[in-house]
């Protein structure tokens, strides 16, 4: 039977590499039943309410393939090493560096590792915890985390044993020219302490496409920069699952520059009581790029706290799309729930979409939610001018301001605050006015 | 005395609304404080915007030379760049924009424009602290974003402080005696006179004689119906205080 559905041109990567790797037979069997999802799924539509907004028509049209055969590990002519030192943190970390989805190790610097760390590329976990990578492992998944499922050659998996702090962050980058299908799997015992900063650069028309499984014991708290600065031409596509105990907290910061077409869903469970989720970030666009940011907030637990502040920078014929939701359990009493969008429209071509919604089950509860969409301030332009600043500065300082906010705001550490500042910095000198 | 601005039959209308300036003659010479004053509606602001070069104005008449320039030529951040000063009678805030950080950037436009070497770091803020001991002011607002949060007196503070910084060849005072009470406006006062200097010219514009008994003027202007109506020395304030602007109203 010929198979025409939207997993056909996936089919021969797929075959190639169940005939490649060495598994367990439980994750071929995984691999099997997700392909087939996605093949019963197909790529999701604009008549389906949560990607109403987004255009997969460059993605769909073409979906870039992994490069086969697939080199081997460490064999790889990645990037130059000091192509990623803008991208690097300034200050010592664990560095794993993924080049198409695989782990990279002679770009990577691991370090020593504390007791009670587990930090490793998803290959390796699999031949030395099989059973670490095993859990991670959802069912019903949507269609593009299915596809990363069936098709992953790599990752990164980091767990941390009961009240370990782990100091030094982590830094993971994602560098793609051709697609990547990468996971990150982060596991934090109750009250361990961890940082994570993503980065997923690359070069031309490649598609990242990927997955991150995060739970966080009792009191645990993670810390997660991500930076999304793929090449203009580039899709970028990313589903972060996280579940939250009791007291638990994930606070993240994303920044969003890069890709023809992105897209990054956030979808956290405050299942424990008390748990606290902080989401601050911008999508900073120019050209013809399109971006959409889904979050959901799903408030289980008693007296849960759910914060998202969002900017939005749109310049050229940009699109920017905001959709936020907190749904709030009967069970969620005590829900204290924040939700904040606010756009920028820098030129008369630009566009945003932007929907925060509440679905509220409990009855004590508070929440908000505001989005606005607006253009620079005409006054405050002229007072920059009426100093000597010329138009092109004071629209910067302005736009800068604007958006600054979203990683002041979102308290990171130094370190990964300056990171994320010199990137939008770097944004702001490369092009949109 | 060499003419610094020289305004001769200056016309303007808000964009696409009402002609505000009738025909404007006026010159102020370096070292000059010069007053204008005049009722609510006279065009004491729409002169002022002008000068500095507001969106939402058409000059329709009438040429200002400043120091020998069409000024009106001039963009209003090139304006600035050249010396002209407004201090706003409603300063801008601007969250995000630290005051330092954008008194630095609009310093070393300045200096940029003239040929002169920016000031690094350490120059600049020896230049913030030699001001601020000159105009007895504190430190706390240099922390904080541009004007967020500033009481009025505050706000009014600043336009004087970014004033001493940013040495005008031209400074025009937009009301900034308005919304102050009276504590505040000696401390602006102050400020303004130890800003007073042989090289520099200073206009004010203001709706109340109050402001003259703190900064005393060379020359002092009734501004009505859009033209000057009236000019005196410092005395002529004094007079215009007696017997208000209503006789005013038949000259023009």
């Amino acid at each position: 039977m010929l198979m025409t559905d939207d997993s056909a041109p996936f089919r021969d990567t797929f075959d190639q590499l169940l005939a490649t790797v060495a598994e367990p037979a439980w994750l071929t069997t995984r691999r099997r039943a997700e392909m087939d999802r996605f093949a019963l799924l197909g790529f999701p539509t604009r008549r389906q309410e949560a990607w109403r907004f987004t255009d997969l028509e460059p993605l769909i049209a073409a979906p870039p393939l992994p490069a086969h055969p697939l080199p081997a590990a460490g064999g790889d002519d990645g990037p130059a090493p000091a192509s990623l030192a803008p991208w690097l943190l300034p200050v010592p970390t664990h560095r794993l560096v993924l080049v198409d989805g695989r782990f990279a190790p002679a770009l990577s610097a691991g370090g020593a590792l504390p007791a009670g760390v587990w930090l490793a590329s998803a290959a390796e976990t699999l031949r030395r915890r099989p059973d670490m990578l095993e859990r991670a492992f959802g069912e019903g998944e949507e269609a593009f985390a299915a596809l990363n499922a069936a098709l992953f050659t790599d990752g990164v998996v980091l767990a941390l044993e009961p009240g370990v702090v782990l100091e030094t962050p982590v830094e993971i980058i994602h560098h793609t020219r051709s697609a990547a299908h990468a996971r990150l799997h982060i596991a934090l015992g109750a009250g361990a302490q961890a940082m994570v900063v993503e980065t997923a650069i690359g070069t031309g028309t490649g598609w990242s496409n990927t997955v991150g499984v995060i739970t966080l014991g009792a009191g645990a708290t993670l810390t997660h920069l991500h930076i999304q600065a793929e090449d203009p031409a580039a899709c970028h596509t990313t589903a972060v699952r996280a579940v939250l105990a009791d007291q638990a907290r994930y606070e993240t910061c994303t920044l969003i520059t890069g890709g023809r077409l992105s897209r990054r869903d956030v979808a956290v469970t405050l299942a424990g009581d008390g748990a606290q989720f902080r989401l601050h970030g911008a999508y900073l666009l120019d050209g013809g790029q399109e971006a959409t940011l889904s979050v959901r907030a799903n408030h289980l637990g008693l007296g849960c706290r759910t914060e998202e502040v969002v900017k939005g920078v749109l310049a050229g014929a940009s699109h920017g799309v905001f959709l936020g939701t907190v749904a709030v359990a009967p069970s969620a009493d005590g829900t204290d729930a924040r939700q904040l969008n606010r756009n920028l429209l820098l030129s008369p071509q630009a566009r945003v979409d932007t929907k925060p919604e509440l679905e509220i089950l409990a009855d004590d509860v508070k929440c908000s939610h505001g989005a606005t969409v607006g253009s620079l301030d005409e006054a405050s332009l002229f007072y920059l001018q009426a100093r000597g600043i010329d138009p092109d500065a004071a629209r910067r300082m302005l736009v800068e301001a604007f958006a600054v906010d979203a990683i002041d705001a979102a308290g990171l550490p130094d370190a990964l605050a300056a990171l994320a500042r010199r990137h939008l910095r770097r944004w702001l000198d490369g092009g949109a006015s | 005395m060499s003419k610094l601005l020289e305004i001769r039959g200056l016309r303007a209308r808000i964009a696409n609304g009402r002609e505000v300036l009738k025909g404007i003659d006026l010159d102020v010479a370096a070292g000059e404080v010069h007053a204008i004053m005049g009722p609510n509606g006279a065009g004491k602001s729409t002169l002022s915007s002008v000068l500095a070069g507001k969106p939402g104005y058409e000059v329709t008449g009438g040429t200002v030379r400043y120091l020998g320039q069409d000024l009106l030529a001039m963009p209003a951040d090139e304006r600035a760049r050249e010396g002209v000063f407004l201090a706003f009678q409603y300063p801008v805030e601007i969250p995000g924009v630290n005051n330092m950080y954008f008194l630095r950037a609009a310093l070393n436009a300045g200096r940029r424009q003239r040929g002169q070497a920016e000031l690094d770091a350490q120059q600049f803020l020896k230049a913030v602290r030699d001001r601020l001991k000159l105009l007895d002011i504190g430190d706390d607002l240099l922390r904080r974003a541009v004007n967020v949060g500033f009481s009025g007196g505050e706000k009014k503070r600043n336009e004087i402080f970014q004033m001493a910084m940013l040495e005008p060849k031209l400074a025009i005072l937009d009301e900034t005696d308005s919304g102050l009470d009276i504590d505040a406006l000696r401390a602006v006062s102050d400020g303004v006179n130890r800003l007073r200097d042989p090289a520099r010219a200073i206009v004010m514009i203001t709706h109340y004689q109050r402001l003259l008994d703190y900064i005393v003027p060379d020359r002092v202007h009734v501004l009505a119906d859009g033209r000057i109506v009236a000019s005196g020395d410092k005395t002529f304030a004094a007079e215009l205080e007696r017997t208000g602007y209503a006789y005013l109203g038949d000259a023009a």
